[in-house]
């Protein structure tokens, strides 16, 4: 009893670690990727700091406030974001016994909660009582009914070949071969999806310089240090979540299982903040039509093939 | 001893956010006040095994409560949802209603007679959901599967590739509010008058015609 729940601080701990460590990195890596771009010679002890040292400052800025702002659900939103991301990352193996959460139905729970972002950016967006940025929240909607499709259609894919919605017997299914070559239409479609969902880089549509940076304009000092956290932790969790479902989790030779499993998600994680300096941001209009009439057709496409695939495995 | 806390918790939760919906002056708040109560549901559904449909449940709403906050708004007289406004209307109906509901759920709990079954430890609930399903219950699932997707494809193709008002992502003007040869027309006769009254071209006077019967048109 005592034993059990020692381990289960120690998961809790170790998820918190991970979501945090992987924050860090991020921040690190979008300083990098800035530099590299502008040509500026990257110092490592300078990007390694700086991140730190903007939270710094945002922990000591005044925070703004609003005219009769609803102030619970403000204060809640970065929160709520935070939180679902550490709900999506409980439930992604971190190594063969490394799990946090072992659910029946864990790339269920992980879509329902990256479902409920759309209502925290929804609330960070409308709560504060000012236009612009309530013009950026329901501009989020748009995107997300138009994301959330071909986001669990691909992730459903995934499970077919493993017969199960558990994460570890379908990180154990890609023994042979990864999903990512079995089903070469998910992982594209998955990173484009979740650019949507974490609003980062060419999909930051909630976030964008015609609205004045919309969901965040009325956001200063430690409100909008928080919910920048809580979007890279976002990032971090898709991230891994990707890795395991793609890019086969904690398998691959010589190199232990947790060591494979933060590789692949360095990876994807280095792809997606890479993402916001090489690629222009899009337009909703355009980024709602693209889902609706290329993503979710090629996503049903995907997850056609894939049940193909797992019914002639089964013969 | 740590589950009856769970439920408690869940149940009142559940209980006390589905009052907070008719409460509030808000609609974006009462559609959220409604998601936690049925996000307190799923979680109680999870305890009862019922795994996948409880975790199904909150998926489901966190884009249901959005969409119907969105839809609320847009038919309301209520710019954005953001003035005040009172949840409820037609009090005696709506308590007859409540009451007779609550009423014949509370008859059903008393007197019913559920199964006494227990749910064994490692019962595969998933499974046995899917097997049903896709089994016995094929046929009604997958009917009202298909017309969904049916409907689905036909809403989008409806609404992205071509609307009353043209392509969607091109933007559009609603129409009848200035009536396109009017608006081309209307700068034409003041410039043509003042080029008439400057120079009485002969030449000039004959290209005029079309645009001032327009604009006598448009008066």
């Amino acid at each position: 009893m005592v034993a059990e729940a020692l381990s289960t601080a120690g998961l809790a701990i170790a998820v918190v670690a991970v979501l945090l460590g992987g924050t860090y990195i991020a921040a690190v890596l979008d300083v990098v990727f800035t530099r590299l771009t502008m040509r500026i010679a990257v110092r490592p002890l300078a990007a390694a700091a700086l991140p730190l040292r903007r939270a710094a400052q945002l922990a000591l800025q005044r925070r703004t406030l609003t005219e009769r702002p609803d102030a619970g659900t403000w204060a809640l939103a970065p929160a709520v974001l935070g939180a679902l991301a550490a709900v999506s990352l409980a439930v992604v193996p971190l190594t063969g016994t490394v799990i946090a959460v072992k659910a029946d139905t864990g790339i269920v729970v992980f879509a329902a909660a990256m479902a409920l972002v759309v209502v925290a950016v929804y609330l960070q967006g409308w709560s504060p009582n000012s236009p612009l940025s309530l013009v950026a929240a329901y501009r989020f909607v748009a995107e997300g009914l138009s994301y959330e499709i071909p986001f669990a259609v691909v992730l459903i894919g995934t499970a077919l070949p493993a017969r199960s919605l558990a994460l570890v017997p379908i990180v154990t299914s890609q023994e042979h071969l990864w999903n990512v070559v079995r089903q070469p239409l998910g992982l594209p479609i998955y990173l484009v999806t979740v650019l949507a969902l974490g609003f980062w880089g060419p999909l930051s549509l909630p976030e964008g310089q015609d609205v004045a940076g919309g969901t965040s304009v009325e956001l200063s000092g430690v409100p909008r240090l928080l919910w920048r956290v809580a979007q890279l932790n976002v990032l971090v969790a898709v991230s891994a979540m990707g890795a395991a479902v793609f890019l086969g989790g904690w398998l691959g030779p010589w190199l232990p299982g947790g060591v494979w499993m933060a590789l692949k998600t360095l990876f994807l994680l280095a792809l997606l903040v890479a993402s916001r300096q090489y690629f222009a941001r899009v337009r909703t209009e355009s980024f709602v039509v693209v889902a609706w009439t290329i993503l979710t057709p090629l996503a049903l496409v995907d997850v056609f093939m894939a049940g193909i695939q797992a019914m002639v495995a089964a013969r | 001893m740590i589950v009856d806390v769970v439920f408690w918790f869940l149940a009142v939760l559940a209980v006390f956010s589905a009052w907070r919906v008719f409460r509030t002056d808000s609609m974006v708040r009462a559609a959220y006040w409604l998601l936690i109560s049925f996000v307190g549901v799923g979680f109680i559904m999870v305890m009862l095994k019922a795994e996948f449909l409880g975790v199904i449940l909150i998926l489901m709403m966190g884009g249901e409560m959005t969409i119907m906050a969105v839809f609320m708004v847009m038919f309301m007289m209520n710019p954005a949802g953001l003035n005040p406004m009172i949840m409820v209307h037609q009090n005696r109906a709506a308590m007859a209603a409540g009451f007779g509901s609550f009423g014949l759920l509370s008859a059903v709990g008393l007197f019913a007679r559920f199964p006494a079954s227990v749910v064994p430890p490692r019962a595969q609930a998933t499974a046995e959901l899917g097997t049903e399903l896709l089994g016995d219950s094929m046929l009604v699932f997958q009917t009202a599967g298909v017309t969904l997707l049916a409907a689905m494809i036909g809403a989008v193709a409806l609404v992205s590739v071509r609307g009353r008002f043209g392509r969607a992502d091109e933007g559009s003007d609603a129409p009848e509010q200035q009536p396109a040869a009017a608006a081309a027309a209307a700068p034409g006769p003041t410039v043509s008058d003042a080029t008439a009254a400057a120079e009485p071209a002969p030449d000039v006077a004959g290209e005029d015609m079309p645009a001032d019967h327009a604009h006598g048109d448009a008066r």
